[in-house]
């Protein structure tokens, strides 16, 4: 392949002082932590409010001192369903959306089916799962496959109908079959689009897999927090919490990641 | 259809492989919201091998639909089109090479593969495709924006891109739906230029439908006018300029016998 | 990056994981000898202190002992364990008498063989300021439940018996939320929390919790905890069935000998459960987990049980059955049953 150099004229980036710019930010996020943070340190240590109810943040930072293994432990558990569910979802939810996307009737009927699953509550679920998969990680994967299943396979199939129908009458004026328009443009061009999905699933991701270790688990978060609750151990609880939104944070920023380093033409603003 | 790709790029469509063109009587009509649309009525039109043809006419005349008749993405609901001698729909679409209106060059794809996306449309892998398409961004004066992303380029840029998309897969029937729309005045005196320079290194019949009755003039060796919705078509005009133009575009477009034929086509346009 | 290396490394990442956990995520090998079948036992809930006897039994080797490789298993949902003991699923499981009651007189095939807790360990839990300390004190309160129809069944027996107007005292569903409902003052008292639980926890805590047992407010006794089995299986499984509860009765005296031997294999086997509770509940539990004197470990008394069905029919909880006959069994208790 030849070097790559260029006579392109490129518009060119805004710059400033880097650290500046991070800094610029991310202040406005990080006051109102800050102000999160202050806000509930008062409410923990009014006379009114049990401290079995509510943690202070300092009970929270002491539990993960003395919980820290029992912690780390648990959210490795808990971070393994969430990745395998996830890919599981990823993999099925791109396929079926492609195959509804090939064929018609499949989408007429498979659609609709798709959107009432949604409305079947969780907890009912759970108990299904660990019937039909037994004990171990199955329910779990099995919840959180299910949970992002849905953004993932409406994302991606909105991505492939969104094409623009003169590109693809182009393409097939070109002599390209069904699969290669398939391969050569749609799936491209669908990419943006399932990184959205993709979004909203990461950050759900966490909330299955948590469901599924209340139904019934011999480890996780869920399970610690469950379990935490019941025995008054509220700093538990909320540091339970807390590595809970930072994975699901973590997860969406890994997207995020993903999605910079698949999708590089969005940054400059190409559309199809 | 693989002979026909085969040609060595480097020399350009001898004229025994370049295509007639005919259309007779050709009607279409369509069925829209307000109830059935003629859009066409009535078309005879003949390209001789490597004969370019302008057609212009006013905004929904049907230019557009008469270009997707010719290269088969639609069937006429009257009359007979035949391209290279084919009247079957595929075999029309096998011999033209349609460039439409916007350039849709895929944002993920560098210039060089936008233009080699056409050969693998056809099957031919992603590598051999390359091969094919560097040549052409040689001669074209194209070759340092090979890996240039769409959003990299200007304008003029990408339409340039996009012809040679058009011209790779070495088709003999070149149908052009207002290549320049998009452009500015300036930009789309330049491309024109190139267009005429790129049509003389590498000849088609042509079909080039669009608004500019200047451009139309410009590039054509005889102009099409067509009325408004339904379609037909009203005048006939012979340039009777050489093709490529022996004087560049400024002084082309000023002289007398330019604007003589400009003035007839707008006449004819105002019916 | 180039346009393959895009698509593989989502793809290598995802699959390494995917590769560790399946690593990972495998059982732990059996370290059962290879003569021991497969025994599965299901939980009422999650692990603590009322279940250290089995601990206890299966640290001391005792059900190896008698050729049974015993799973524990949590349930997935409160129903769950009467539900797959009657589906042949596990062989066996703990649950509620109240609960196996009511599954007999829907006709569902199972039937108790053993108490694991002889008495209730329901109560009614209130905070100093509440001013509780007899059911009479409730009149005018609000009492948090959990939503299950026969503890709301209790609660009316609790008032008719302390002849306090049921119109004077309400009853709000908290659902799991009891201990904490309590603490945030959203009610004056709870039922259902289970004395040897709530009530050692908020001790702990320093709350000073009045407890006034279920049984002492007027509510016929009960076996708060019972081991369940498939009726129908019975005459298959009787043998393993009462090997079980042979290994139980002994892992109970070992626990009572030596508490610690069944808490540090609870707390082993569940590092997230709080010592501290554990231990002290394990301690005032231990009387209810072994037999009443004279009596064999797990022994239930059917006059009770009748009385019981009683109280329930006049609570309208159950319609077919009249007695307790068809939900338990005595037969499989350790020295009990014929040919011994």
């Amino acid at each position: 392949m030849r070097p790559y150099r260029a006579n392109i004229k490129r518009r060119p980036a805004p710059r400033g002082d880097f650290s500046m710019t991070i800094l610029k930010r991310y202040l406005p996020a990080a006051a109102l932590l800050a102000l999160a943070l202050v806000a509930w340190w008062w409410i923990a240590s009014l006379e009114a409010v049990d401290d079995l109810l509510v943690a202070s943040p300092g009970e929270v930072l002491g539990a993960f001192g003395d919980d820290h293994e029992l912690l780390l432990e648990q959210s490795w558990v808990t971070l393994q369903e969430v990745l395998l569910g996830l890919a599981i979802a990823v993999v099925a939810g791109v396929g079926a959306a492609v195959a509804m996307h090939l064929v018609s009737p499949l989408r007429d009927a498979a659609y609709p089916l798709l959107v009432a699953s949604q409305a079947i509550p969780i907890f009912v679920l759970a108990p299904l799962f660990v019937l039909a998969f037994g004990f171990g990680i199955g329910p779990k994967l099995a919840m959180v496959a299910l949970i992002c299943f849905f953004p993932v396979t409406v994302a991606m199939l909105s991505g492939l109908d969104s094409v623009d129908r003169e590109l693809l009458r182009l393409t097939r004026s070109l002599g390209a079959s069904r699969l290669r328009v398939l391969r050569l443009v749609e799936l491209p061009a669908s990419l943006p689009q399932l990184f959205s999905g993709l979004r909203i699933a990461a950050t759900v991701s966490v909330i299955g897999a948590v469901f599924g270790e209340v139904a019934g688990a011999d480890a996780g978060l869920g399970r610690l927090i469950f379990l935490g609750n019941n025995q008054l151990q509220t700093p538990r609880v909320y540091a339970g919490v807390v590595i809970l939104t930072v994975m699901a944070v973590g997860l969406f920023a890994l997207v995020a990641l993903l999605e910079r380093l698949a999708v590089p033409w969005k940054r400059q603003g190409g559309t199809i | 259809m693989q002979t026909k790709l085969e040609a060595p790029l480097t020399e350009p469509l001898s004229l025994d492989r370049q295509a007639t063109v005919a259309l007779t009587g050709a009607g279409r009509s369509y069925r829209s919201r307000a109830g059935e649309v003629e859009a066409l009525r009535g078309v005879d039109l003949e390209l001789g091998p490597g004969e370019l043809v302008g057609v212009v006419g006013p905004s929904g005349c049907g230019k557009s639909t008469l270009l997707e008749l010719v290269c088969g993405l639609q069937q006429p609901d009257a009359g007979e089109i035949v391209v290279a001698g084919e009247h079957a729909a595929g075999a029309r679409l096998e011999n033209c090479a349609y460039m439409p209106q916007r350039d849709l060059l895929l944002p993920w794809r560098s210039a060089l593969d936008n233009a080699a996306l056409a050969l693998q449309c056809a099957g031919i892998p992603r590598a051999r495709a390359r091969l094919r398409a560097r040549p052409l961004f040689e001669r074209f004066g194209l070759a340092q924006f090979e890996r240039a992303r769409p959003a990299e380029l200007s304008g003029g840029m990408r339409q340039r891109v996009a012809f040679l998309r058009t011209l790779l897969p070495r088709r003999p029937v070149l149908l052009l739906d207002e290549p320049f729309a998009s452009l500015d005045s300036i930009t789309r005196a330049e491309m024109q230029e190139w267009l005429a320079a790129a049509l003389r290194d590498e000849p088609r019949t042509t079909l080039l439908v669009t608004h500019d009755v200047e451009e139309a003039l410009y590039l054509a060796d005889r102009v099409v006018v067509m009325s408004a919705r339904p379609g037909r078509i009203v005048a006939e005009l012979t340039v009777p300029f050489e093709r490529p133009r022996p004087r560049p575009r400024n002084e082309t477009v000023t002289d007398p016998e330019f604007a003589r034929l400009r003035r007839a086509a707008l006449e004819a346009l105002a019916q | 990056m180039t346009r393959l290396a895009r698509i593989a490394l989502p793809t290598l990442v995802l699959t390494a994981l995917a590769l560790g956990v399946g690593a990972c995520g495998e059982k732990k090998d059996d370290l059962a000898p290879e003569s021991a079948e497969k025994f599965v036992l299901m939980l009422d809930f999650f692990p603590n202190a009322d279940h250290a006897g089995i601990y206890a039994a299966q640290a001391k080797g005792y059900f190896e002992d008698v050729g049974l490789d015993v799973e524990i298993r949590q349930p997935p949902d409160p129903a769950a364990p009467i539900k797959q003991v009657a589906a042949g699923q596990v062989d066996l499981a703990i649950s509620y008498e109240p609960e196996v009651l009511q599954a007999r007189d829907r006709d569902v095939r199972i039937v108790s063989i053993g108490a694991l807790v002889r008495e209730p360990l329901t109560s009614i839990q209130s905070l100093p300021s509440a001013d509780i300390k007899t059911p009479a004190d409730l009149a005018g309160k609000t009492v948090g439940t959990a939503g299950i129809p026969y503890q709301s069944a209790y609660l009316q027996t609790v008032l008719d018996k302390a002849r306090v107007n049921p119109d004077k005292v309400k009853e709000r569903n908290v659902g799991f939320n009891l201990a904490s409902s309590l603490l945030a003052k959203k009610v004056d008292a709870t039922l259902g929390g289970f004395w040897n639980y709530e009530g050692v926890q908020l001790q702990q805590e320093g709350r000073d919790p009045q407890i006034i047992k279920i049984q002492d407010a007027g509510v016929p006794t009960y076996n708060e905890l019972v081991f369940v089995a498939n009726a129908d299986a019975l005459d298959r499984e009787g043998g393993r069935l009462r090997a079980f509860l042979g290994a139980m009765s002994r892992g109970t005296l070992a626990l009572e000998r030596n508490p610690d031997t069944g808490i540090d294999a609870l707390l082993k086997a569940n590092k997230d459960l709080d010592p501290k509770l554990q231990r002290e509940s394990v301690k005032v539990t231990l009387p209810l987990l072994l037999p009443a004197k004279g009596r064999p470990y797990g022994y239930q008394d059917p006059r009770e049980w009748d009385a019981f069905v009683s109280w329930m029919r006049e609570n309208r909880l159950v319609k077919t059955i009249t007695t307790a006959e068809s939900a338990l069994t005595n037969d499989l208790l350790p020295g009990e049953g014929p040919g011994k």
